[in-house]
């Protein structure tokens, strides 16, 4: 099926032999890390795994990596998973962001992203509205404008309901002053079916992450109005929401996460190994390289911020008639 | 035409209509969000619960007055046959999660091969244990595909 | 003429002796990761993809073009010779194909499979050089109110062959559509007919549910009847090669298939699946002897794995012009792309020139090479067949059993396969056809899902499936099918009784 769902469940692990750069062992930290992926090969936790994976490896900081991929609604099938089977297991780490945070509420899970512990908060990508390039939309105040007169009549395309997208426009319209529920917002199956509605002009805007649309805006099928971000992405020129005079900032951030029952030191070794590979030039390049900014937060800095996350994200979702 | 029903096909119809109601169950406790009265998570659920009713309900009153349209007696089951391999897939769910993949598609294999008529226990134990040993093996070292490691699996 | 100079290139690029044996390797890996059971061409390429750290670009997503063509040709084999569907793109394969293999006939199965999939991937890949950025354009029109109508053609179709047990089938695509209810529901966040529970959250696989239907079912269905003894699979009698007539019987198939095939693969919400289904009914329809199919009819086989292998190649399209990926496997390259830092997107064609049409051109090899790799393997795997039933049938569960609980490890997952079993036996007994089901289960969500963006994009105006110009003509092609025969046939009595 190419719907989201289960279509892809997928343990999708590597080829361990296959890839031995040799590097000084001297600086080697973990014999072996358990990177377990919530979602399935491909998409963006996934590819923050076997990014910390290649920087890792290349600086010599792991001996190897062994990865598990469960996907599915939004890392609730998955996260289940890990903290029954990694519970004190002191080298796996989990790959989670803001969507495991929002899908935790939706589904009213038992088990949530605060079963976990936080590790490093690591990338952060700003949201970005699109109209197609053929739209009589022109700027933000275009948009602005209809969305406050009929928020109805915006048919606006993004990823699953609830997700990251959908809250973006609940805020937007909040500030608007009108009510989220009044968004005619379409949910569509991955950033495929999005990208595609977008560009035949099948909805009049469309929200998602930077890099969903990166391409096609710089191909000029798409014309990007606003981010959401606190500053502008790196090498554009859009404006954020914040300078168009709303007070709006909404991000998808990813991080990663150890089991529960896991002692404070060795906590602390994964933190710490989280630093070294924060600093290698490979996990630099590879921030360039996909557009994600770093927003590196560790230990219980990353604990708070997740915390303030959950609450803001659940009245955002109430307001939303999601939780 | 035939005129007393047949308890089997009375039975299936009877839990066809079992299952409509419980998915009409299913569909009336959907949570409805306010703002998507428009076309909601429910519509279609109801729709498919509604037609499944509608076609068990006929498909009962076919097999009260006689047996489905068009369908010929069934031959006797033999239950022997499927007790084992009943009893062999009983065996792979009961130990697949804690004595591992290899166990459980060994006991599988023996029971579902004794069930289709093989005289020679051992001898399936042998080339169950093989096959599955030689899939778990190739799934997880080659393929790094986990298929359910347990004790035995531990070792290797 | 550039578009040639280009693809000239691009041979340049694919013929040289290293290209070449990457592209047998991949064609190699993937046939041979494809035919295990559980690991379709997604979870194939995905295993593979590590190794993109090892090689240049091209080389890489040389080899994936094989592994992709190879893993959907390898796909179909299992479930002619074992009825295990591997993925969803092959379900309707196992059909025809295993009634064929039962009948001793495996070797024509396989054969007018490989070399459909031959057939109908090399028009595929040709129409793929040279009109994509058209085809893509045109796709791209088509919004949730004309795929809704192009699943209402697909309804139509299916039910319109459902033969003497209308009631029935009917009951069992019911059944299909319910089971493709659960799970979270993609417009509102709701969880629908999970029963409170997690596992259920992400829906149910339809190969899961295909996988009980047709190989638990089936194993089970024959145990309640092996006193009986009139199941047995007949030994394979006569060549393995096509027949005269099977290749008479096969050829328009393939072709039907390709030009069903291809067109889907571009749709972003058209998937492999539904080309299949509409060629297997096209081809029953067609058929001057229905009575065959379910039987083990060729034209079955033939026609949707032209099918299937035409979308497959139809995938590439929408990936390659516009970086829109509209399969998991197409995701999934598209990934790989993303760690040699190339950003696929429109200017891909401008701005990687040289590893596009190196990549189109080793399509071509790549089909070629794996036809000659398939085309000999046949002796080889007709010999599954040969094993003694008890065996055999115990080796068809575990294979089930790994493609479950192998990729997930759920145990609920495998409950719910053996759970469809037990009905698919007692459907099977009391004749009841299983493939609607299925067809249900892919085809129900698809629909719902389009009926109701196109509803949330019109604000609920409910005539936007008549008012947009090609809904209407879907709309009007279903209505032409669906009551066609019935006037025609009113048409032909007049004509009778005013002669």
């Amino acid at each position: 099926m190419s719907t989201s769902r289960r279509s892809l469940l997928a343990a999708a692990a590597l080829l361990p032999a296959a890839l031995t750069l040799r590097p000084a062992v001297a600086q080697q930290r973990f014999e072996s890390i358990f990177m377990f992926i919530p979602a399935g090969p491909g998409g963006g936790w996934d590819g923050t795994g076997r990014a910390i994976e290649q920087a890792a490896r290349a600086a010599g900081l792991v001996g190897s990596f062994q990865f598990e991929n469960v996907g599915g609604a939004g890392g609730m099938v998955g996260l289940p998973r890990f903290v029954n089977q990694r519970r004190n297991q002191p080298n796996a780490l989990m790959v989670g962001g803001s969507v495991m945070v929002g899908a935790g509420i939706t589904n009213k899970s038992p088990i949530t992203i605060a079963n976990v512990q936080p590790i490093a908060r690591l990338t952060e990508e700003a949201g970005v509205i699109v109209v197609p390039a053929t739209s009589d939309i022109r700027t933000w105040q275009d948009l602005e404008a209809k969305l406050k007169a009929n928020p109805g009549g915006v048919p606006v395309g993004g990823g699953s309901a609830g997700g990251t997208d959908h809250i973006l426009l609940g805020l937007i319209l909040k500030a608007l002053g009108r009510n989220p529920r009044e968004a005619s917002y379409v949910a569509f199956a991955g950033g495929g079916p999005a990208n595609a509605a977008i560009l035949g002009g099948q909805v009049s805007a469309g929200i998602s992450g930077y890099s969903e649309f990166a391409e096609q805006i710089k191909a000029g099928r798409m014309r990007a109005l606003a981010t959401s971000g606190e500053r502008r992405i790196e090498g554009t020129d859009i404006p954020t929401l914040k300078e168009l005079g709303l007070d709006v900032t909404a991000a998808n951030w990813r991080g990663v996460f150890a089991g529960p029952g896991i002692t404070a030191a060795q906590r602390q070794a994964l933190i710490d190994l989280m630093v070294a590979v924060h600093a290698t030039p490979q996990w630099k390049e590879t921030l360039r390289a996909r557009v994600w900014a770093d927003a590196f937060l560790t230990g219980d800095a990353f604990a708070e911020y997740l915390k303030r996350d959950i609450t803001a994200t659940e009245s955002v979702l109430k307001d939303l008639g999601l939780a | 035409m035939r005129s007393r029903p047949r308890a089997g096909e009375v039975a299936v119809a009877g839990c066809l209509v079992a299952l409509a109601v419980l998915s009409i169950w299913q569909t009336a406790v959907i949570p409805v969000s306010p703002i998507y009265a428009r076309v909601g998570p429910t519509l279609f659920p109801w729709i498919a619960s509604a037609g499944l009713l509608a076609l068990s309900l006929v498909l009962l009153a076919q097999a009260l007055r006689g047996g489905f349209a068009g369908v010929g007696a069934q031959l006797p089951v033999d239950w022997g046959s499927l007790a084992w391999v009943a009893a062999g897939l009983a065996a792979n769910v009961a130990f697949i999660g804690t004595l591992g993949f290899v166990f459980a598609a060994t006991a599988m294999f023996v029971c579902v091969a004794r069930g289709f008529g093989s005289t020679r226990p051992g001898r399936d134990a042998l080339i169950g244990a093989v096959v599955a040993l030689t899939s778990y093996l190739g799934f997880e070292k080659l393929l790094g595909v986990n298929i359910g490691a347990g004790i035995l699996e531990g070792i290797i | 003429m550039e578009t040639l100079t280009a693809l000239a290139g691009g041979f340049a690029t694919a013929l040289t002796p290293t290209h070449l044996l990457f592209a047998f390797a991949g064609c190699f890996l993937g046939t041979a990761v494809g035919v295990l059971p559980g690991i379709g061409p997604a979870l194939t390429v995905a295993l593979l993809l590590p190794i993109t750290f090892q090689v240049p670009a091209t080389s890489a997503f040389i080899l994936f073009a094989g592994v992709y063509y190879g893993a959907m040709y390898g796909g179909s084999t299992t479930s002619i010779l074992l009825n295990t569907p591997g993925e969803s793109a092959t379900i309707i394969t196992a059909l025809e194909g295993f009634q064929m293999a039962r009948r001793g006939r495996a070797g024509p199965a396989l054969a007018t499979a490989a070399i459909g999939s031959f057939v109908a991937g090399t028009i595929a890949t040709i129409a793929l050089t040279f009109f994509a950025p058209i085809v893509v354009e045109l796709a791209l029109r088509l919004g949730p109110a004309e795929y809704f109508s192009l699943m209402v053609i697909a309804f139509v179709a299916v039910s319109s062959v459902l033969g003497a047990s209308v009631l029935r089938g009917l009951t069992t695509l019911f059944l299909g559509l319910l089971l493709g209810v659960v799970g979270v529901d993609l417009q509102t966040g709701q969880p629908r007919f999970t029963f409170g529970m997690i596992e259920f959250l992400d829906g149910i696989e339809v190969t899961i549910v295909a996988v009980g239907l047709f190989a638990v079912a089936e194993t089970l269905h024959l145990a309640t009847r092996r006193k009986h003894g009139e199941d047995e699979i007949l030994p394979l009698s006569g060549s393995l090669w096509l027949s005269r007539e099977d290749w008479a019987r096969s050829w328009k198939p393939w072709l039907r298939g390709a030009c069903i095939g291809f067109p889907f693969g571009a749709i972003p919400a058209g998937g492999s699946e539904l080309p299949t289904f509409l060629s297997y009914f096209m081809e029953k329809k067609l058929s001057r002897q229905p009575q065959q199919f379910g039987q083990g009819a060729i034209e079955g086989v033939a026609g949707p794995e032209a099918a299937n292998n035409a979308a497959a190649a139809g995938v590439l399209m929408p990936m390659l012009t516009l970086g829109l990926p509209t399969s998991v496997t197409a995701a999934i390259m598209l990934s790989a792309f993303q760690s040699y830092g190339i950003q696929p997107g429109p200017l891909l064609f401008v701005n990687q020139a040289e590893l596009i049409w190196g990549l189109i051109a080793s399509l071509y090899v790549g089909n070629l090479m794996l036809l000659v790799l398939n085309l000999p393997l046949i002796g080889l795997w007709v010999r599954i067949l040969k094993i003694p039933q008890p065996q055999l049938y115990a080796g068809i569960l575990v294979f089930a059993t790994i493609g479950a609980y192998g990729v997930s490890n759920s145990v609920i997952d495998l409950l719910v396969m053996y759970a469809v079993g037990v009905v698919g036996m007692l459907m099977k007994r009391y004749d009841f056809p299983v493939a609607p089901a299925v067809i249900g289960m892919i085809l129900g969500p698809l629909a719902e899902q389009a009926f109701r963006q196109a509803l949330t994009i019109s604000q609920g105006d409910w005539t936007t499936f008549v008012t947009r110009p090609i809904s209407a003509v879907f709309l009007t092609i279903a209505l032409a099918l669906a009551g066609g025969p019935a006037v025609w046939r009113a048409v032909v009595m007049t004509r009778r009784a005013s002669a």
